[in-house]
């Protein structure tokens, strides 16, 4: 299910079989046995971010909503908040990407994840997301304009 | 464009972090216009970064007893002493539409320029390092840090150091060294410089200020217009100032990544290296390479610039010391790389095995906590 998307040297992974938001770049996986999604940031992002140096992210129960915080971070001192591709509750956070935040540049798509979260409206708000088809066009696009910034080769 | 230039100067910690994510916030907002605000602190006072925990970063009991104010800004990077030497910069902005992420990397870059300018106008032969500083072959004269608010509005901070007063600064903050020595002061001289030294004149910090003020113009395109913050904008900034700059909540919090030391020495045939790294967690927030070797002061100044805020991992360890060295191969006069990236592979090693004993971890045992500095 690994795409992968080839500029120079360097490849991007965009696994297909995740939902990603056009604007944070975070992946959204949706677990038909649980109901849960599973959240973390996507290769592009994190090659604009840089190596991460820290994160935080908001505990079990707290309610999130699509396009708004759901922690902080700290990359190449830049700090910002990380923003929830889908509304829902945290029912879990990964401990280990806070007290090591590497971990989320070296393995973006499993034990880099940041939150998982019970959706309130998995249906619609997905459908807002990017995935299937419409990836390789937007990956594309996405990996042009870093060209042009000249953050990659 | 018109944006707002506000110039103020002597003002408290507190007040002046706090205007500073006022004025991002409402401006992202759309309700406050894009802002420029170039000031200073009160002497002196001790600014950590974001996530930084504060013991480790400042020596406190110096701090208390000199009263000298400590608070947390909500820009990255490491600790600071700010004062009348100082030049701060604060500009807010809002974000473009539709991408989280990027827009801030980029106008790190493009908000440098007006100081890269500034500096230049001045006879500093100053430039962006992409480690989110500006040099001068090599040494730091400006800290950069970026903040993105909630509401979408960007805050670019800067600190140019018009003049620093280095055994003070020693004073005031943490460093991997056991005591500070003449020698450990004369060796930091030499590895960040300032305004006045460069220049080798009294100019002074209006003088900086006026100049960088003219080069944003140019750089960004736009007519700065002087003026102040409005009784709305003093509102929340006063609100903001009591509910968070003023509360140990937020200045003393904590961060859940340990901070570790780590040192090694290795002997070669052309001088000793003696290095010691500072770390949060896996990622190097700073480094000192010293010795007996012989090099020049500011190739060895790149090579620490390089790995701060550097990933810890021995692959990219080597890649950022390897890609200065290449640039300034005869500066290090015959010291082979090798043995430069052994030794700070080993710093961090030691330093990451502190931690593991800091976690309890299984390796625990086999450190010995007496190799913190070799």
């Amino acid at each position: 299910m690994l795409k992968e998307f080839k500029i120079g040297n360097d490849s991007y992974s965009i696994p297909a079989d995740r939902h990603y938001g056009r604007e944070n770049h975070m992946w959204a996986m949706f677990d038909t046995t649980n109901g849960q999604v599973l959240v973390g940031i996507d290769a592009l992002g994190l090659t604009a971010l840089g190596d991460l140096a820290y994160v935080t992210l908001q505990p079990a129960g707290t309610s999130v909503h699509s396009g708004k915080a759901f922690g902080t971070l700290e990359a190449a001192k830049m700090t910002g908040d990380l923003f929830a591709p889908i509304s829902g509750t945290i029912v879990s956070r990964n401990d280990n990407a806070v007290r090591n935040p590497s971990l989320v540049n070296q393995d973006p798509y499993a034990a880099g994840w940041l939150i998982s979260i019970l959706p309130s409206d998995w249906q619609n708000e997905s459908a807002q997301l990017v995935s299937g088809s419409d990836l390789p066009v937007w990956v594309e696009t996405e990996l042009e304009r870093y060209r042009q910034q000249g953050w990659i080769d | 464009m018109d944006w707002r230039l506000i110039t103020d100067d002597g003002v408290s910690a507190s007040f002046g972090l706090s205007a500073d994510e006022v004025m991002a916030e409402r401006v992202g907002a759309g309700v406050s216009v894009p802002t420029l605000r170039l000031y200073t602190y009160r002497s002196y006072c001790a600014l950590v970064g974001r996530f930084q925990n504060i013991k480790n970063e400042l020596r406190i009991d110096f701090c208390h007893e000199n009263h000298i104010p400590i608070n947390r800004r909500p820009t990255g990077g490491g600790a600071i002493i700010m004062g009348e030497d100082q030049l701060g910069i604060a500009l807010s902005m809002p974000a473009q539409e539709g991408d989280t992420y990027s827009r801030a990397r980029e106008i790190m870059t493009l908000f440098s320029d007006g100081i890269v300018r500034g500096l230049k106008s001045l006879g500093v032969d100053a430039h962006f390092h992409r480690k989110n500083d500006i040099v001068v072959n090599g040494k730091k004269i400006v800290g950069l840090g970026i903040h993105r608010a909630p509401s979408n509005g960007l805050l670019f901070h800067a600190s140019v150091l018009v003049d620093l007063d280095v055994p003070f600064m020693l004073r005031v903050l943490n460093t991997p060294f056991e005591k500070i020595s003449d020698k450990e002061i004369a060796t930091i001289t030499e590895r960040i410089t300032n305004v006045r030294r460069e220049t080798n004149s009294r100019v002074t910090l209006d003088e900086v200020r006026k100049i960088i003020a003219r080069e944003y113009e140019t750089s960004l395109n736009i007519h700065l217009v002087p003026g102040d913050f409005t009784p709305e904008e003093r509102q929340d900034i006063d609100r903001l100032e009591k509910e968070k700059y003023l509360s140990d909540d937020w200045i003393y919090q904590t961060s859940s990544i340990e901070d570790t030391y780590g040192g090694s020495k290795i002997k070669t045939p052309v001088g000793l290296i003696d290095v010691r790294v500072s770390m949060a967690g896996a990622m190097i927030k700073a480094a000192f390479i010293g010795g007996d070797f012989f090099a020049s002061e500011a190739a060895v100044a790149d090579l620490e610039g390089a790995l701060k805020w550097h990933s810890g991992q021995p692959e990219k360890v080597a890649a950022a010391l390897e890609e200065v060295y290449m640039r300034r191969r005869e500066e290090f006069n015959s010291l082979p790389l090798e043995f430069i990236v052994q030794a700070v592979q080993k710093a961090v090693v030691r330093a990451l095995a502190l931690e593991i004993l800091e976690d309890g971890g299984p390796h625990s045992q086999e450190v010995n906590a007496g190799e913190k500095h070799d």
